[in-house]
C-alpha cells in the first residue's frame, strides 16, 4: 500500500475519507439496518412499558406479539404481501423524488403538494376521459398527473434558479397552496354529482387495472420500472452526472461547464415528476377517486424513505418496502396486539433519529474501527470548531 | 443590499395586518359564561339490558383519520362497539386507526381477512370503501357511521342485507337547540354558523334550529351564516372558524347564541363565543366534554346518540336479526338528543325544559316537523343561510 | 513520546517513534503529507490511542483522553486550518469550550476580555476581543489561535504547518512570538514542510517518513538539499532545472480588465498584459489582491466588467468555462476543493469532470464507463497519483495527490493556455518538484502559461516574465533572467513602484 492511502488525511476531508468502497456498503446497508435494529428495541421497551395501560396489562411478550402480527400482516401471505406493494409505491415514488433532489442538493419538501396536484389533474382527466377506452384513457390521465407533478416541481426549481428562494421555503407554501387548491376545485368545479360528500365522480376507465393479487394495481409496477431507471439516470448517464456533481460541488459543477441553474429546474421538474406518479398510482390504481380534503403522509413518509435509503434508488425501493410494510402490517398488528397504529409512528421516527445520530449506532454496534473513530471526530471538531470544509 | 421594493410593500403589509389584529378587539363580551365548577360528564351507563348470553362475534372497528380517543364521532362509536359486545356477549372489539384516505379499503379489508363477522365504519367518508367491502362480502355485516346510502328507496339504501347505515335526524336536534337558544337568548337574536350550505346535514341542523328557536319565540331573530363552500376550510379549519365568528359579532353585537355546525371548524366558532362570553350550543357530540376549553360557554349540545346507534346495531346482529340499509335515529328511537347543561342547568327552568320535552315528544309522534314547513330542510340545493 | 506504534488496517501510520520536547525548545516534526505526523500529533492530542509505546508528560507516563484532556493537561494544538468561527468575536472564539463563568448562568465576559487584552499586549499585539474573527486577516486569526492556547496556559504547544497560508512579514512575526514563548520556557513541536522555515526557527528537528523516524538533525549541522533527501527518501532537486524559453506570438492577451468581488467592490483594477505561446508568465501576490477573482474571471466563472481577454485571437471575454475548455485553456484553481474536483467522487469522474459530455466518455447520454476508467488509469499512471485503485473518492488521497490529479486532468491533452492558480499552496517537496517539472514541459511544448503564486520561490523559479499584483494593479513587469528576490518581494509588497525604482536604479 502507498502513503496515499494512509490514514493520515487532511483534515478538511470528509468522513468518508478514510473508507472508500467498504465505507460505502457501511453506509447503505449497515447504519440503516442498525437503525432498524434499534428502533424495533426502543419500540418493544415502549410496547412492554405501556402494556400497564392497555387491556390486556402488563406483558413481556407484547412487542414479540406485535412484532409477529406487523410481519405476517406484510409478508405473512400473498395478499399481505401484495398489499405491502401497494402501500410502498407511493413511498418509493415519492422517496426517489425526494432522493434526486438530495442528489442535485436540492431538499423537495414539497412531494406533498406535487402528490396532490398530480392526483387531482389525474382524477381529473380520468373523469373527463370516462368515455374513452382504457388504452386511451389510462396513459392520458396518466400524463396529466405526470405534467402537473412536473410543473408543481418546475416552480420552486424555478424560484430558486432565478430568485434564489430557498426551496424548503417554498416548497412548504406550495404544499398549503396544493391542499386548499385541491379542496377548492373538488368542493366546486371537479365535484361530482351524485356524490355524498365532496369529491370528483369516480373514474372508471382511466383505472389502473389490477394485476395480480387483490390489489396489485398497474402503479406498483410504476414504481418497479421507476428505480432501476433513475439509477440508471442518476449513474450512467451524463445528465445524472451533472445532477450529482450538481449536488456535490456546484462550483466544480460551473466549472465543468454544466449549467448549475438549469440543472436545478430539471431536477426539481423531475422530482415533482416522480412524486406527482405516487399521487397518480394512488389516485388511480387505489382511491379511484379524490376528495376535496385527501389525507395522506406520503409526501412526508417520503422524506424518511429517502434518507433511510441515503438517496440511492436501491436504498430507497427497500426503505420505501419497510415503511409500506409497517402500514400494510399496522392494520394486523392493531387487531392481534392491539398497539395503536401510532406505534408505527414512533418506530418510524426513532429510525430517523438514529439515522441522523449516526455516532449513536456507530458506538452501540462498534461499526468503527478507532481509527476512523479519530477521524470522526476531527471532522466533528472541525465543524465545530469552523474549520471543516468549505 | 439593495432593498427589493416587494419585500418591503409584504413586510409594511404584514405589520398593518398585525396592528390591525391588536386592534380589533373580538367583540363585545356579554359575561354570559360561567365556570364549569365540579360538574362532570356522565358515565357511559353499564347496558341495561347485559344479556348474559355469549356469541362468538368477532366485531372490528375502522376509524376516520383521527385518533381513537378524540371525544368525538370515533371515541362514541367505539364506546358503542364495546357496549355492543357487552350486550351480547362477544369477546372485546378490535380497532384499527386509519391514519390517511387511501387506507380505508385495507383497514377493512384486514379486519375480513381475519374473519371479523362485524365491521364498523366511522364516518361519511368510509361509506363508498365500506360499500365496496359489503358487496364482496356478504357474509360479514358492515354497519356504517352517518354514511347515507343512496338508492332508490330512502330506507333500504343501496339494497344490501349485510350493510346498515346509521343515519340521524339532524333536523329534530337542531329543533332542540333552537328551542334553548331562543329561550335563553336576552336579546332576542341567536345564530347558528355552518361549514357549508352544500352540505345537508348541516342545513338540516340549522334550519331545523331556526324552527325550533321561532317555536318558542316567533319574534326571535334567527341568523344562519355558512363560512365557506371550500369544504377544507368549512370543517378542517378552526382558524377560519374563529376569524368568521368573530367578524360575525362584531357585526351582530345582539347575538347572545351561537350554535355551531361545522366540525373542526366549528371549535373555532365556539372560541369565539368563550371569548365573547356568550352562550355556544354544540354539535353532533357532548362538546362540553369533548373542547373543554370552550366549556365555561358551552349550554349544551345537539347530540346524534352514536354510542346508542352503534350498540343497537351489534345487538341485532347477536339477536339474529341484523339491520339493513339507512337506519334513522331520531326522537322517535331516542337516537338523537340535547347533551347535559352542567353549570347552565339551574338556567333551564321547568318551563324551558317542558317545551324541550314536549317538543321531543311531537317530533317522536310525528306531530311536530322539525323542517316547516315543507318537510325538508334541504331542499336539494345550497342553502344561501339568512 | 516513547516507541509509538499506531497501525490502520493495512497500513502502518507510526512505527516505533519516539519524539521529545523539553521545555523551552522548538522541536520540528519535519515530513511529507502522509508520512505520519499528524496520527502522532493525535496520539499527543488524545484523538488517537496509540497501539503500542507510551506518552511521558513531565516524565510520567499519560493516558491522553481526548482534546479536553489534553488541554487540560497544558497541551494545546494551532491547526492548519483554523478552528475559529468567523463569525464569533476573537474573545468568544477564545472562550469557546472554556467559557469562564461569573456565576453559574452569566459568562464573565469582563474578566475575560481584560485577561485576552493582557494577554495580547505582553507581545505587543493590540487585539480588539469584540472584533469578529471573521474580519481579520490570516495572520491575526493565527495570533488569536495562539492566544487561545496559551490563553488555557498551554504548556506545550503544537503548531500544525501554521505559516502554510500566511506571508513572509506575516511568518517573520510569528516566528518572533514563537521564539518568545521559547524563551518563557514553552515546549513547542512545529510541523511543516518548508525546509527553510524549519532552518530557520527549530533547535532540533525530527524527520519522519512513511511513519518511521529517518533522522534526526540540529539546524547548524544540516541544510535543506539533506532535510529534503531525507524526507522524501532519494536526492531531491529543490530547483527544477529549465532551459531557455523560446516564446512565440502572445497567446493571452488581456487589457483594461476590471473585475469585481462577490459584493460588488471593484478588485481588478484595469489590468493589461500578455502571455505568449511557449513562455510563462508569473504574477506575484499576497492572497486577497484580486489575483482570485481575475483568474475566475479570465477562467468565466466571474463575470467581467471591463476590459477585453482574447486567446489566440479569440475574444474570451465572458466565454463559458466549457468554451475555454474546449479551445484548450487548461485551469489549475487556487482551491482544489472548490473549483478542481468533487471530493465525494471517485477519481474515474473526477478525471472526466470536464469532458463526461463527449466522445469517448458518452454516446448521447450515456455514459462510457469504461473509457472514463481507461482515461483516469491513464492520467493516474502518467501523472504519478498515490492510490490504490481509481475508484477511491477524490477525498481519500493526500493534498499533494488531489493536486497531482487536478494537474494531470487539466494538463492532458491539446493545450493552448494554461492558468495556475497557487498550484503547489500546500504540497510537500516531493509533490511541488512534479508540478513545476510538469508545468515546465508544458511550457516547453509551445503552451502559454500564466502561473498566479504567494510563493516568491515559486515565481522565481519558473517564470519567465514576472508581473506584481497589489491592490489590484498589476505592475512593473519584470524579466525573470535580470530579476532578483527582493525584487520581486518589493513588488509584491507594494505594489512595484518601489520595485521599478530598484530596477531603474540597478540599471542606471
Amino acid at each position: 500500500m502507498t502513503d496515499a492511502t494512509a490514514p493520515e488525511t487532511d483534515r478538511s476531508t470528509p468522513p468518508a475519507a478514510t473508507r472508500g468502497r467498504g465505507g460505502e456498503i457501511l453506509d447503505l446497508v449497515l447504519l440503516p439496518s442498525a437503525a432498524i435494529l434499534l428502533a424495533l428495541v426502543v419500540g418493544a421497551v415502549i410496547m412492554i412499558l405501556s402494556s400497564p395501560l392497555t387491556r390486556g396489562g402488563f406483558n413481556l411478550a407484547l412487542p414479540w406479539t406485535a412484532y409477529v402480527a406487523l410481519v405476517q400482516g406484510s409478508f405473512g401471505s400473498f395478499d399481505a404481501i401484495v398489499s405491502t406493494m401497494s402501500a410502498a409505491t407511493p413511498l418509493v415514488l415519492a422517496g426517489l423524488a425526494v432522493g434526486i433532489g438530495f442528489k442535485a442538493g436540492v431538499f423537495n419538501i414539497g412531494a406533498q403538494g406535487q402528490f396532490l396536484m398530480a392526483g387531482l389533474a389525474a382524477a381529473a382527466m380520468g373523469v373527463a376521459t370516462a368515455g374513452l377506452p382504457p388504452v386511451a384513457a389510462i396513459p392520458l390521465a396518466v400524463g396529466a398527473g405526470l405534467l402537473a407533478g412536473a410543473a408543481y416541481g418546475f416552480v420552486p426549481g424555478f424560484l430558486k434558479a432565478t430568485t434564489g428562494a430557498h426551496e424548503v421555503v417554498t416548497t412548504i407554501m406550495l404544499n398549503y397552496v396544493a391542499i386548499q387548491f385541491l379542496a377548492w376545485a373538488v368542493s366546486g368545479p371537479l365535484r361530482g354529482e351524485n356524490v355524498t360528500f365532496a369529491r370528483t365522480e369516480t373514474i372508471t376507465t382511466a383505472v389502473l387495472p389490477v394485476l395480480f393479487g387483490r390489489d396489485g394495481h398497474l402503479g406498483i409496477a410504476f414504481a418497479a420500472i421507476a428505480v432501476p431507471l433513475l439509477a440508471w439516470l442518476l449513474f450512467r448517464s451524463t445528465l445524472g452526472f451533472e445532477i450529482r456533481t450538481v449536488g456535490a460541488n456546484p462550483h466544480a459543477a460551473r466549472y465543468a461547464g454544466m449549467r448549475p441553474r438549469a440543472i436545478l429546474i430539471l431536477t426539481m421538474s423531475l422530482s415533482g415528476m416522480l412524486a406527482g406518479l405516487a399521487g397518480v398510482a394512488e389516485i388511480l390504481g387505489k382511491v379511484h377517486h379524490i376528495p376535496a380534503a385527501y389525507s395522506t403522509t406520503v409526501g412526508f413518509d417520503a422524506i424518511a424513505v429517502a434518507l433511510l435509503g441515503r438517496s440511492h434508488p436501491v436504498g430507497i425501493l427497500f426503505a420505501g418496502i419497510l415503511f409500506g410494510a409497517m402500514r400494510a402490517g399496522s392494520g394486523l398488528m392493531q387487531i392481534q396486539a392491539g398497539i395503536p397504529v401510532q406505534m408505527i409512528n414512533v418506530l418510524q421516527a426513532v429510525i430517523l433519529f438514529f439515522l441522523a445520530a449516526d455516532l449513536i449506532v456507530r458506538a452501540v454496534f462498534r461499526l468503527r474501527s478507532s481509527g476512523e473513530s479519530a477521524s470522526e471526530l476531527q471532522t466533528i471538531s472541525a465543524s465545530y470548531g469552523g474549520g471543516g470544509t468549505a | 443590499m439593495r432593498k427589493h421594493p416587494g419585500v418591503a410593500f409584504m413586510a409594511i403589509l404584514a405589520a398593518l395586518t398585525l396592528v390591525l389584529a391588536a386592534c380589533q378587539s373580538s367583540g363585545p363580551d356579554l359575561g354570559l359564561c360561567r365556570p364549569i365548577g365540579d360538574a362532570k360528564a356522565p358515565e357511559t351507563p353499564a347496558p341495561t339490558a347485559a344479556a348474559p348470553g355469549s356469541s362468538d362475534l368477532k366485531i372490528g372497528l375502522v376509524t376516520d383519520v383521527g385518533t381513537l380517543d378524540d371525544r368525538n364521532f370515533n371515541q362514541y362509536s367505539w364506546e358503542g362497539a364495546l357496549r355492543g359486545a357487552e350486550i351480547i356477549g362477544a369477546a372485546e372489539p378490535s380497532n384499527i386507526v386509519t391514519t390517511a384516505s387511501s387506507d380505508y379499503a385495507a383497514n377493512i379489508q384486514s379486519f375480513v381477512d381475519q374473519d371479523y363477522n362485524i365491521i364498523v365504519t366511522v364516518g361519511f367518508a368510509l361509506g363508498e370503501a365500506t360499500l365496496a367491502a359489503a358487496t364482496a362480502n356478504p357474509d360479514v355485516h358492515f354497519i356504517g357511521v352517518d354514511q347515507f346510502q343512496a338508492g332508490d328507496d330512502f330506507l333500504a339504501g343501496a339494497g344490501l342485507a349485510n350493510y346498515e347505515s346509521l343515519i340521524f335526524s339532524e333536523a329534530q336536534a337542531g329543533y332542540l337547540a333552537g328551542i334553548v337558544a331562543a329561550s335563553l337568548s336576552k336579546s332576542g337574536e341567536v345564530a347558528a354558523i355552518g361549514g357549508s350550505g352544500t352540505i345537508p346535514p348541516v342545513v338540516n341542523y340549522a334550519r331545523g334550529y331556526e324552527n325550533g328557536a321561532k317555536s318558542v319565540n316567533p319574534d326571535v331573530k334567527v341568523h344562519i351564516k355558512y363560512i365557506s363552500d371550500d369544504l377544507g376550510v368549512a370543517f378542517n379549519d378552526p382558524t377560519t372558524g374563529k376569524s368568521f365568528t368573530d367578524q360575525f359579532r362584531q357585526q351582530n353585537a345582539k347575538v347572545d347564541v351561537i350554535f355551531q355546525v361545522a366540525g373542526k371548524t366549528g371549535n373555532g366558532v365556539l372560541q369565539s363565543v368563550e371569548e365573547g362570553k356568550i352562550y355556544g350550543i354544540g354539535v353532533d357530540v357532548d362538546q362540553w366534554a369533548s373542547t373543554p376549553e370552550s366549556a365555561e360557554c358551552i349550554v349544551t349540545s345537539a347530540e346524534k346518540k352514536l354510542t346508542l346507534a352503534v350498540s343497537d346495531g351489534i345487538a341485532a346482529v347477536g339477536g339474529g336479526s341484523p339491520r339493513a340499509g339507512n337506519v334513522s335515529y331520531s326522537a322517535t328511537n331516542d337516537g338523537i338528543g340535547l347533551a347535559p347543561f352542567y353549570q347552565f342547568a339551574d338556567l333551564i327552568t321547568d318551563d324551558i325544559q317542558s317545551k324541550i320535552d314536549a317538543a321531543f315528544d311531537g317530533m317522536a309522534a310525528g306531530s311536530v316537523d322539525p323542517c316547516k314547513p315543507s318537510g325538508l330542510c334541504y331542499a336539494g340545493t345550497a342553502d344561501p343561510g339568512t | 513520546m516513547l516507541h509509538i506504534t499506531k497501525r490502520y488496517p493495512g497500513v502502518v501510520a507510526n512505527d516505533d517513534i519516539s519524539l521529545d520536547v523539553r521545555a523551552g525548545e522548538i522541536h520540528a516534526l519535519l515530513g511529507e503529507n502522509g508520512a505520519g505526523k499528524s496520527t502522532l500529533m493525535n496520539i499527543l492530542y488524545g484523538l488517537a490511542v496509540p497501539d503500542e509505546g507510551d506518552v511521558l508528560l513531565d516524565g510520567r507516563p499519560v493516558e491522553i483522553d481526548g482534546p479536553n484532556d489534553a488541554i487540560h493537561r497544558g497541551i494545546s494544538m494551532v491547526h492548519q486550518h483554523f478552528m475559529l468561527v468567523p463569525v464569533l468575536s476573537v474573545a468568544e472564539n477564545i472562550l469557546l469550550g472554556d467559557e469562564p463563568m461569573a456565576n453559574a448562568i452569566l459568562l464573565d465576559r469582563a474578566a475575560a476580555h481584560r485577561r485576552i487584552r493582557e494577554l495580547g499586549e505582553s507581545f505587543g499585539w493590540k487585539i480588539d476581543p469584540d472584533e469578529p474573527v471573521g474580519n481579520l486577516s490570516v495572520g491575526w486569526q493565527q495570533r488569536v489561535e495562539i492566544l487561545k492556547a496559551l490563553y488555557r496556559q498551554a504548556r506545550v504547544l503544537v503548531l500544525d504547518e501554521p505559516t502554510a497560508s500566511l506571508t513572509p512579514q506575516e511568518t517573520r512575526e510569528i516566528f518572533e512570538v514563537l521564539r518568545r514563548l521559547r524563551a518563557e520556557g514553552h515546549a513547542i513541536i512545529f510541523i511543516s514542510h518548508k525546509l527553510y522555515e524549519v532552518l530557520d526557527i527549530a533547535d532540533r528537528i525530527t524527520v519522519i517518513r512513511r511513519g518511521r523516524v529517518v533522522g534526526s538533525r540540529i539546524p547548524s549541522q544540516t541544510d535543506e538539499d539533506d532535510l529534503a533527501e531525507l524526507m522524501v527518501g532519494r536526492e531531491v532537486q529543490l530547483t527544477v532545472d529549465r532551459g531557455e524559453s523560446h516564446p512565440r506570438e502572445p497567446m493571452l492577451v488581456v487589457a483594461g480588465l476590471r473585475v469585481n468581488d462577490a459584493k460588488g467592490r471593484e478588485v481588478v483594477h484595469d489590468v493589461d498584459f500578455q502571455v505568449r505561446a511557449g513562455e510563462i508568465f508569473g504574477i506575484a501576490g499576497v492572497a486577497g489582491n484580486g489575483q482570485d477573482e481575475m483568474v475566475e474571471a479570465l477562467m468565466g466563472l466571474r463575470e467581467v466588467t471591463a476590459g477585453r481577454v482574447t486567446i489566440g485571437g479569440w475574444d474570451a471575454t465572458g466565454a463559458s468555462p466549457r468554451s475555454l475548455h474546449q479551445r484548450g485553456v487548461g485551469f489549475v484553481p487556487a482551491d482544489r476543493h472548490r473549483y478542481g474536483m468533487v471530493l465525494s467522487f471517485p477519481l474515474t469522474d473526477n478525471l472526466a469532470l470536464n469532458e463526461y459530455y463527449h466522445s469517448p466518455y458518452a454516446r448521447g447520454m450515456v455514459r462510457d464507463e469504461a473509457a472514463i476508467r481507461a482515461n483516469a488509469e491513464r492520467i493516474i499512471a502518467e501523472y504519478d497519483v498515490r492510490t490504490p485503485s481509481a475508484d477511491v473518492p477524490g477525498s481519500s488521497l493526500s493534498g499533494g495527490n488531489q493536486q497531482k490529479l487536478v494537474v494531470g486532468r487539466e494538463f492532458d491533452g491539446e493545450l493552448s493556455l494554461l492558468v495556475l492558480d497557487q498550484p503547489t499552496r500546500g504540497l510537500d517537496v516531493g509533490s511541488i518538484e512534479f508540478i513545476h517539472r510538469r508545468a515546465i514541459d508544458r511550457r516547453d511544448a509551445g503552451v502559454a502559461v500564466l502561473l498566479v503564486s504567494a510563493e516568491l520561490d515559486e515565481i522565481l523559479e519558473l517564470s519567465d516574465r514576472i508581473g506584481g499584483m497589489y491592490g489590484g494593479r498589476l505592475a512593473a513587469v519584470l524579466d525573470a533572467r535580470t530579476a532578483n528576490r527582493e525584487e520581486v518581494g518589493l513588488l509584491m509588497a507594494t505594489g512595484g513602484r518601489e520595485a521599478v525604482e530598484a530596477v531603474q536604479e540597478r540599471a542606471s
